[in-house]
């Protein structure tokens, strides 16, 4: 079996008629990181919800693990494991006894019961609380608890919603490696979340889902380098406006391109040095920060780009003291992507 | 200090969370008048139309003229004239009627030198109404009396009354006596309460208890991540309903120990009958609560519809009043409630010493409801959470 989860047409209508997934077509390899991601109310919760068979989809079709949610729940609730954003383990109970009640819940035998509990305890390090109530644990130890009741079936798909919301960056970090140890050990990890270095940082696929359609489905640097490319052609037709037609107001669409940005601070900055960096082909803007800072946007991904304006400003006698690449992130992906669907809506 | 605008804000989000919640906005709405209704109607009234039946063996003109002001007297509601004593005792001890009028066969014999014992057979485990019926009663015939001695001041003269009426009338204050049966001995106020309230408090607190439980955990994720695995919705919200009853059941145990503690009440029918009825008046109520938590996401929705049915239930279903006493609509209305058959039982087994078997058609109706509630909720349980 290739894919972990696969989708088709699967769409879910609900009573008031608001169509919260629309035809989605999804498949998440095996054994990966899948980082899902979508604006609020963009059809995520929906479609996590008919995965784990929370709800009844309205058409399509949807297999986890091989099983079809609608004939074969339990099988597919057998490999699922869950970390809601929204700790839900009972508060006035141990994390030992909310990982047995799991445990039972998902006929664990009784034997292998304490041990799993016990291994996996160790493993996020929260074994030193096992006996103290949910509802005394912060809020780092309270998702480790609940990673906890989560593995204890050792499902081989683990969703996680927004596992390290509100943590601290060192818990966050620890997160990360379990996530990463997880992942490695066999088993496939849907990410939920808004933290966009998170994702890039994690997911070996990431997919953008907007008012309930996948909108972006890609490898994170794949999707970075696609946002390049469309932003080059964009910058292409917007300098052509300027330059054939004077069309001043193009110039706002290049400001909100994500270019790959460079940063340079040079010892003996004058005039002709910046003029001649902006005669450079490969340069689309250029800004003087308060600092003294030159920030350029480039159009090129290309590394040469870097090299050409390095070696524009040695020819013109500049010395640099430091410089600093910066390429498109995740968030202006996420960005484009899910403005440009809403532009569609809007029209 | 108060700032306004931010006073204003936290109005304004009320107004517009309500305005979102229709449900919640029809129950706020309609709780004030159904209260009004039942207060206004069904407890603010007198005491009218109680059943009773009256047992004639005797014939004649003051047996006429004592039927006939039974009849046009309010507080009864004669079903039958019978002539047959045992049947009439029977109707009361069925609770079929509230109290039988005995009339003696030498009621209307005006040789007798006997005094004439008329007999009031009375249902007092319903308290309050045989309070009525007593005092009511006693008030007629004092009436007739005082209406007799003014007619004999015209004798004979008068069209209406034949000499030998008025004779009968004339001797009826001294002739007739008025023996008052309370078939289960002086019951007082507290003694007619309790029963019901041990009812009204199993209703309330299985009700608000499920509520919590299934739409409180609903709202905190915990029933997700229950729903998550691979087990039935029967399985949890069963487990739940289990939890629950043994939670009642210590909690009846204590209510009927402390009604026979602080109020000294007596348990005629006997203590294991008594928990039993409340056990099962409790399962009852917890499938009404999952009925009603079925569908709602957080325990303000759940207060919300419960309340409409919880608070009517409490007033309608004779708790504190006799449900013969109020308006056809709400005695109609009553027999809908299970708690009704609840306190009906209740009564029946503390009060009067019934038996399992007495109170048997109680029983089935509230496993009736229980069962009915019970296939509603699990049907319409939505896993969704």
């Amino acid at each position: 079996m290739k894919n972990a989860i696969e989708t088709k047409d699967l769409t879910k209508v609900y009573s008031n008629n608001f169509t919260a997934v629309n035809s989605l077509n999804l498949e998440i390899p095996n054994k990966t990181i899948f980082g899902m991601l979508g604006p609020n109310g963009a059809g995520k919760t929906t479609t996590i919800k008919m995965l784990t068979c929370l709800i009844q989809p309205t058409s399509g079709q949807a297999t986890v693990g091989g099983f079809d949610v609608q004939k074969n729940p339990d099988e597919v609730r057998n490999l699922l494991g869950m970390v809601p954003q929204q700790v839900s383990l009972y508060k006035d109970l141990t994390v030992m006894e909310n990982s047995q009640l799991c445990a039972d819940y998902y006929g664990v035998p009784q034997d292998e019961r304490d041990s799993r509990i016990e291994d996996l305890m160790e493993l996020v390090d929260i074994k030193y609380a096992k006996d103290k109530r949910v509802g005394q644990l912060s809020g780092g130890q309270k998702q480790k608890a609940s990673l906890v009741a989560s593995l204890v079936h050792r499902p081989d798909i683990l969703f996680l919603d927004e596992p390290t919301i509100g943590l601290d960056p060192t818990t966050k970090r620890i997160l990360w490696d379990l996530i990463r140890e997880l992942n490695d050990s066999g088993h496939t990890i849907i990410l939920c979340s808004h933290d966009m270095h998170e994702v890039d940082m994690l997911c070996d696929n990431v997919g953008i889902i907007n008012t309930g359609n996948l909108v972006a489905y890609d490898t994170p640097q794949g999707l970075k380098d696609s946002l390049l490319e469309s932003n080059k052609q964009e910058m292409a037709e917007a300098l052509s406006k300027i330059s054939d037609e004077n069309d001043v107001s193009a110039q706002e669409d290049i400001d909100n391109l994500s270019l790959r940005k460079m940063s340079i601070l040079l010892k003996n900055q004058d005039d002709e040095i910046i003029e001649s960096i902006k005669q450079s082909d490969d340069v689309k803007k250029i800004e003087i920060a308060h600092n003294g800072r030159l920030n350029l946007k480039i159009d090129s991904f290309d590394d040469m780009a870097v090299q050409n304006v390095l070696d524009t400003i040695s020819f013109s006698g500049g010395v640099i003291k430091s410089v600093s690449t910066e390429e498109p992130s995740l968030e202006d992906v996420f960005i484009k992507a899910t403005s440009e669907v809403n532009e569609d809506d809007r029209a | 200090m108060i700032e306004p605008k931010k006073f204003w804000w936290m109005i304004k989000k009320e107004l517009i969370s309500l305005k979102r919640h229709p449900a919640r906005l029809v129950s706020i709405l309609a709780f004030p008048i159904i209260m009004i209704l039942l207060f206004g109607y069904g407890m603010g009234g007198e005491m009218t139309d109680l059943p009773i039946v009256v047992v004639s063996q005797s014939e004649g003109n003051l047996t006429d003229l004592t039927l006939d002001t039974i009849k046009n007297t309010e507080t009864y509601h004669v079903v039958e004239v019978i002539d047959d004593l045992d049947e009439g005792k029977q109707r009361v001890e069925s609770g079929e009627v509230k109290a039988a009028i005995i009339l003696p066969s030498d009621y209307d014999d005006d040789d007798s030198n006997n005094q004439k014992g008329v007999t009031l057979y009375l249902d007092s485990s319903d308290q309050m109404a045989s309070q009525i019926l007593e005092s009511s009663t006693q008030g007629i015939f004092y009436r007739l009396s005082n209406m007799v001695a003014s007619q004999t001041s015209v004798s004979t003269q008068n069209a209406n009354i034949t000499p030998s009426i008025a004779h009968s009338l004339d001797n009826f204050k001294d002739d007739i006596s008025l023996h008052i049966n309370k078939i289960y001995g002086n019951i007082k106020y507290i003694d007619f309460l309790v029963p019901a309230i041990l009812g009204m408090t199993i209703m309330m607190s299985c009700m608000m208890g499920m509520g919590a439980t299934i739409a409180g955990e609903r709202e905190t994720g915990e029933l997700a991540r229950l729903f998550m695995t691979p087990t039935s919705v029967s399985t949890v919200i069963g487990g739940k309903i289990a939890a629950k009853l043994l939670i009642e059941l210590v909690r009846a145990l204590i209510l009927i120990f402390m009604a026979v503690l602080l109020f000294n009440v007596s348990i005629k029918g006997g203590f294991l009958q008594t928990f039993i009825v409340l056990v099962i008046g409790a399962l009852c109520f917890v499938g009404f609560g999952i009925m009603l938590s079925a569908r709602t996401s957080t325990q303000e929705d759940y207060a919300q519809i419960s309340l409409p049915f919880s608070m009517p239930m409490m007033f309608v279903s004779g708790v504190f009043y006799p449900i013969e006493t109020m308006p056809w609509i709400l005695q109609k209305l009553a027999y809908v409630f299970p708690l009704t058959y609840l306190n009906d039982a209740m009564r029946g087994i503390m009060l009067k010493g019934q038996t399992l078997g007495d109170v048997w058609l109680d029983l089935v109706v509230l496993l009736g409801f229980t069962v009915l509630f019970f296939i509603i909720g699990v049907k319409r349980f939505n896993r969704d959470v």
